[in-house]
């Protein structure tokens, strides 16, 4: 009886110092996101300075910062290529997963086999044939289509491969009773998997939104005209000079950091349970 | 009713067919094939020049054994950093610790911001004269650093931005530590198993998949680095043989230089590099991996 109480009592005084590691780390974390915000709201010569709080909140900075990085010209740029990737991405990554989880021909393990190998590549290999193909062959420099159009695609090989281990977590009962009531194949994908899978297909949606957000090579490769600029691209125009203007780079830098987290907030709950319930086991 | 199922299979399967085939697998072929051609951008088709693009880049390119040493260099650092950090954060979160939901989306945070703005986060708070690292260590007494533009600190320097960018391992992490039985943990304390004994014993073997999943995919997408480079280009930091990455000396000579075929080279040699390490990863896996239920 005694071992257990004292084992407890060790527990409760290592919980203690998880939590107390915990917020160190947090605010270790949070720091550098504290700083360049306390950063664009501050004259330049402040921003030199260790003050935690600006002397004072210099919100006529995101106005100005606005002449120079037309945020929302960017943000509509973006846009144009994240909204049909998200949609047709997570369309056809659906039916891709399906597929592979529910239907069964032969060589599917190998098709399967395949697409798991493509895990394994990394896109900036094929980054020049695609460039060929997209501009000298299609003909396609100039506009978005090159961006966007790998993405229809399945929305690459993870997220296929998301969505099946998500249905195959899904009894096949329900499939079964499904087609003893007349339902076809698309209305049972439709009306049982879809709803239960859920939580996968807004982590898909929320991945590829991410891998857009982030990718800087491909859109500084495929947009040179100044009013195709991304967010991503209309920052860099503040990086490299010695005369960079810190507190406009900073509230653009601010401004471009936002959509992403509202979006991460908005999809929070259904991200973790999406991540748990994949069962990442292999 | 078999054959059907396998139309609706194959219909359904049109769109990972045509990424798998002129997304990934065709460009690879190409990437391969146009290694072995001399294509310019003033070129109206490629000439073959056998082995000539290999012979350069292993006798003659300066820069192709330097982006091999700082990537390697990099991508290590920066994954060994990264796989600890959120193994042991995801440890920690794994306790029963009040508000783990925002502490969790506060490690997540890093990762959704987009990488132009981490590095131009970054390098604000690396600044010799406007950064806060140097405000502090002048305060200190101490002399200013130059974090990214020294040769001894710009790779230590950007590994730091990745493993704090790293919050997506967390999450998985954290989803492996879900998934470990509670009833071995519950025998070893019965048995007087203290916490570390049970972490080296149960928690690290069951995670082994998750961890090795983990290694390869930051391994991966570190050995890609690439936007420092991009973002420094054109400013005379580029100069540092630092930021010579294997990505960015592929997309510098393909689309500064103009030079595709080139490029395709040495994209071919980095997608072997990348092979060889993940071949390795595989190959010492059976060793340390450890699958619930018996080998696999």
């Amino acid at each position: 009886m005694h071992g257990i109480e004292s084992r407890k009592r060790r527990e409760r005084v290592g919980d203690a110092v998880a939590l107390a590691l915990v917020v160190l780390f947090a605010a270790l974390v949070l720091f550098p996101l504290w700083w360049i915000f306390r950063s664009s709201l501050m004259t330049n010569p402040e921003i030199g300075s260790l003050n935690f709080f600006p002397s004072r909140w210099l919100f006529v900075n995101y106005p100005e910062a606005l002449k120079v990085f037309t945020f929302f010209q960017y943000f509509l740029n973006t846009m144009t290529i994240v909204a049909p990737c998200v949609i047709f991405g997570t369309v056809t990554a659906v039916m891709c997963g399906y597929s592979f989880a529910r239907l069964y021909f032969r060589g599917r393990s190998f098709v399967f086999g395949l697409c798991i190998a493509s895990l394994l590549l990394p896109p900036v290999v094929t980054l020049i044939p695609l460039y060929i193909a997209w501009i000298r062959f299609l003909g396609l420099g100039g506009t978005y289509w090159p961006l966007i159009l790998p993405y229809l695609t399945g929305g690459g090989a993870f997220n296929i491969f998301l969505i099946r281990q998500f249905i195959m977590t899904v009894p096949r009962e329900l499939d079964e009773a499904a087609k003893i009531d007349g339902a076809g194949r698309v209305r049972i994908l439709l009306q049982i998997l879809v709803p239960s899978i859920k939580p996968a297909i807004i982590v898909v949606a929320l991945f590829i939104f991410i891998g857009i957000w982030n990718d800087v090579l491909q859109q500084t490769v495929y947009i040179s005209d100044a009013r195709r600029f991304t967010i991503a691209l209309g920052l860099k125009k503040f990086s490299g000079s010695y005369g960079t203007d810190w507190k406009l780079a900073m509230a653009s830098t601010c401004l471009s950091i936002l959509p992403g987290v509202i979006v991460y907030l908005i999809c929070q709950k259904y991200f973790v349970e999406g991540i748990v319930m994949t069962g990442m086991k292999n | 009713m078999a054959r059907q199922e396998a139309r609706v299979a194959k219909i359904f399967l049109i769109p990972a067919f045509l990424g798998l085939t002129f997304i990934t697998y065709l460009p690879l072929i190409s990437v391969f094939v146009l290694s072995f051609f001399k294509w310019t951008a003033i070129m109206p088709r490629p000439m073959f020049v056998g082995t000539a693009n290999y012979v350069r880049l292993f006798t003659k390119d300066i820069f192709f054994v330097t982006s091999i040493k700082v990537t390697v260099y990099y991508a290590v650092l920066s994954v060994c950093f990264s796989m600890l950090y959120s193994l042991s954060i995801a440890m920690l979160l794994n306790r029963r610790i009040p508000a783990r939901g925002f502490f969790r989306a506060v490690f997540y945070v890093p990762y959704i911001i987009p990488a132009m703005a981490v590095y131009m986060s970054w390098s604000l708070l690396y600044n010799p004269d406007f950064g806060v690292f140097n405000a502090l260590m002048v305060q200190a007494g101490l002399p200013k650093v130059t974090f990214l533009a020294d040769s001894k600190y710009i790779i230590p320097s950007l590994s730091v931005i990745a493993v704090w960018a790293s919050g997506n391992l967390i999450v998985i992490f954290l989803a492996g530590l879900g998934n470990v039985p509670r009833v071995y943990h519950e025998a070893a304390e019965i048995d007087g198993a203290s916490s570390w004994q049970r972490f080296i014993h149960i928690t690290f073997p069951c995670m082994t998949p998750i961890i090795f999943y983990n290694l390869l995919m930051s391994l991966i997408a570190n050995m890609q680095v690439v936007v420092p480079s991009l973002i420094y280009a054109g400013s005379n930091r580029t100069t540092y043989p630092e930021y010579t990455f294997m990505s960015f000396l592929m997309y510098r000579t393909g689309f500064i230089n103009n030079d595709l075929s080139y490029a395709s080279t040495i994209s071919f040699i980095f997608f072997l590099i990348i092979g060889v390490f993940t071949l390795i990863l595989f190959a010492t896996s059976k060793s340390w991996l450890f699958y619930e239920g018996g080998d696999r």
